[in-house]
């Protein structure tokens, strides 16, 4: 699996954005960025002269587009044609996740719990939602230095509710990104994993040997990894078959004699992503596997200054047939900015005893 | 060619509904031009009541503190039909904006592209009226191939 930096979350001066795409894509590079997604609110017209500036800039350019509405904003990406966001009921929201759907793109809660009407109208998610099922995604770090605010606190646990029902959705940050300008916070990415043999042949590692929908697929599969500094990633072995990030265990395999043939879980972090653009003072991190049955691992790990990669593994105990596993994810815990924040997090791996709705 | 000049008021409880407000457009037009405004823009309730309510001594923090939301704003947007679907959506804060679509050209948020004679339609999306009332005005005319 080859993961690409991207940033799903950005607006151009196509709506309230004071950037260009060039400038955009310019700054993207600059932070180390593979990919961006433009999700200029209630517009596409920015896209123009998109191919033009991936290939000076390196960078695959995601077509998107912010529903930026009454009830909520939401975030849709890789649609072929323009979906509808002028409806206004606030139980319609489902006709018009299907509406994306069936033009072949993918759908977000974008910063659920930032402030609403009159601050922001629509900034809070007040849309009912049907059906859970159908939400492919939620943007649950909003902004720079987001684990830090009590909004995305808010949004992470509800990602986890959601999960904990049993549904399969994915989690993204986006930075909202609507001005070029420093800034000191720490900036988040969402890693997206593609498999080896959809990178293209020609030794390509960089983004332009990747189609856009190879990216979107891999955020609808859920086969992402966020993160303020190092790049975290999870499999799980079971039965001989290595399960990535966003995959689902089966139950035969699940249900293996566990003494003989136990699931372990592999971690590992990586130090060497996007050397230089962020840093992590030296400490003792905390990595934890948690799932629906709680915290199941908690290892303290050094962090590392010389952009090395470490790898750690761990059995998983069985879990009772009563309470079954339905999904398990990694955390990176530690100090930044004098605080214990989250660092990154994984997308979860699913189990298919667990359960699911949909 | 002026195809509309119409003027409206809007209060809070017209907050998040969309106008639609429909014309028709005819051959020949090459430049298709459109001015939204709105006034006023800021609600200042706010800044007086800290002046009323809060000790001088604090009112520069809670001032501060405030800034990112306030004041508050009223909040009209425009997005833009023809006869065959959406042209895009002029999503900002200005109260004032000047746009135009032609063939090869547009504003920012709209789509260049023909501009085929039919029923087209201006929606205003009031996502926000914070102020008692709030003007609006919509002006759409056209620039035809002679007048260039």
């Amino acid at each position: 699996m080859k993961w690409f930096a991207c940033e799903l979350h950005t607006h151009t001066l196509h709506s309230d954005g004071s950037q260009t795409l060039g400038e955009l894509a310019a700054g993207a590079a600059n932070l180390g960025f593979d990919a961006i997604a433009l999700t200029d609110h209630n517009t596409m017209s920015g896209l123009s002269g998109k191919a033009e500036i991936e290939r000076k800039y390196g960078l695959r350019i995601i077509p998107g587009m912010e529903w930026t509405t009454f009830y909520g904003h939401m975030v849709t990406i890789g649609l072929s044609a323009f979906a509808d966001w002028r409806q206004a009921n606030r139980d319609g929201i489902d006709a018009g996740i299907e509406n994306v759907h069936r033009l072949g793109g993918i759908a977000g809660l974008a910063h659920p719990f930032r402030i609403g009407s009159p601050a922001c109208t629509g900034c809070f998610w007040e849309y009912e939602i049907g059906n859970w099922s159908a939400v492919d995604y939620i943007e649950v770090w909003s902004g720079t230095f987001p684990s830090i605010q009590t909004n995305n606190r808010r949004a992470f646990d509800l990602w986890t509710h959601k999960l904990n029902e049993g549904y399969r959705i994915s989690a993204t940050s986006g930075r909202d990104w609507h001005a070029q300008g420093e800034t000191d916070d720490p900036i988040s990415v969402t890693y997206l994993g593609i498999e080896d043999d959809a990178v293209a042949g020609n030794g390509g590692s960089t983004a332009l040997s990747l189609h856009e929908e190879t990216l979107i697929q891999a955020l609808r599969e859920g086969r992402a990894s966020v993160t303020i500094g190092p790049l975290l990633t999870l499999t799980l072995e079971a039965g001989d078959a290595l399960y990535a990030i966003g995959s689902t265990v089966p139950t035969v395999v699940e249900r293996r004699e566990a003494a003989e043939d136990p699931v372990r879980a592999n971690l590992t972090l990586d130090f060497s992503v996007r050397t230089g653009l962020w840093s992590l003072q030296k400490q003792v991190c905390r990595l934890k596997l948690c799932s629906n049955l709680g915290e199941e691992l908690n290892l303290e790990v050094p962090s590392s200054s010389d952009e090395q990669m470490m790898q750690f593994e761990a059995q998983l105990r069985d879990s009772t047939p009563d309470i079954p596993r339905r999904w398990i994810r990694a955390e990176l815990w530690g100090t930044v900015r004098g605080v214990d924040v989250l660092i990154a997090f994984t997308n979860a791996i699913y189990f298919e005893e667990g359960g699911y709705p949909r | 060619m002026k195809l509309l000049d119409l003027q409206g008021y809007a209060s809070p409880k017209d907050s998040k509904t969309h106008i639609r407000i429909p014309f028709e457009l005819e051959e020949g037009c090459v430049k298709l031009n459109l001015r939204l405004q709105y006034t006023p823009k800021t609600l200042r309730l706010l800044k007086e009541s800290y002046d009323l309510y809060i000790l001088p001594e604090h009112r520069e923090y809670a001032i501060a503190n405030a800034d990112r939301h306030l004041p508050l704003k009223n909040l009209i947007t425009l997005s833009l039909d023809d006869a065959r679907g959406y042209r895009g959506a002029c999503h900002r804060q200005d109260e004032v904006q000047d746009l135009y679509v032609s063939d090869r050209e547009a504003s920012p948020g709209l789509m260049a592209g023909e501009l085929v004679p039919g029923p087209w339609s201006v929606t205003l999306s009031l996502h926000c009226i914070v102020t008692d009332t709030c003007t609006y005005r919509l002006e759409v005319w056209t620039t035809e191939e002679d007048s260039i």
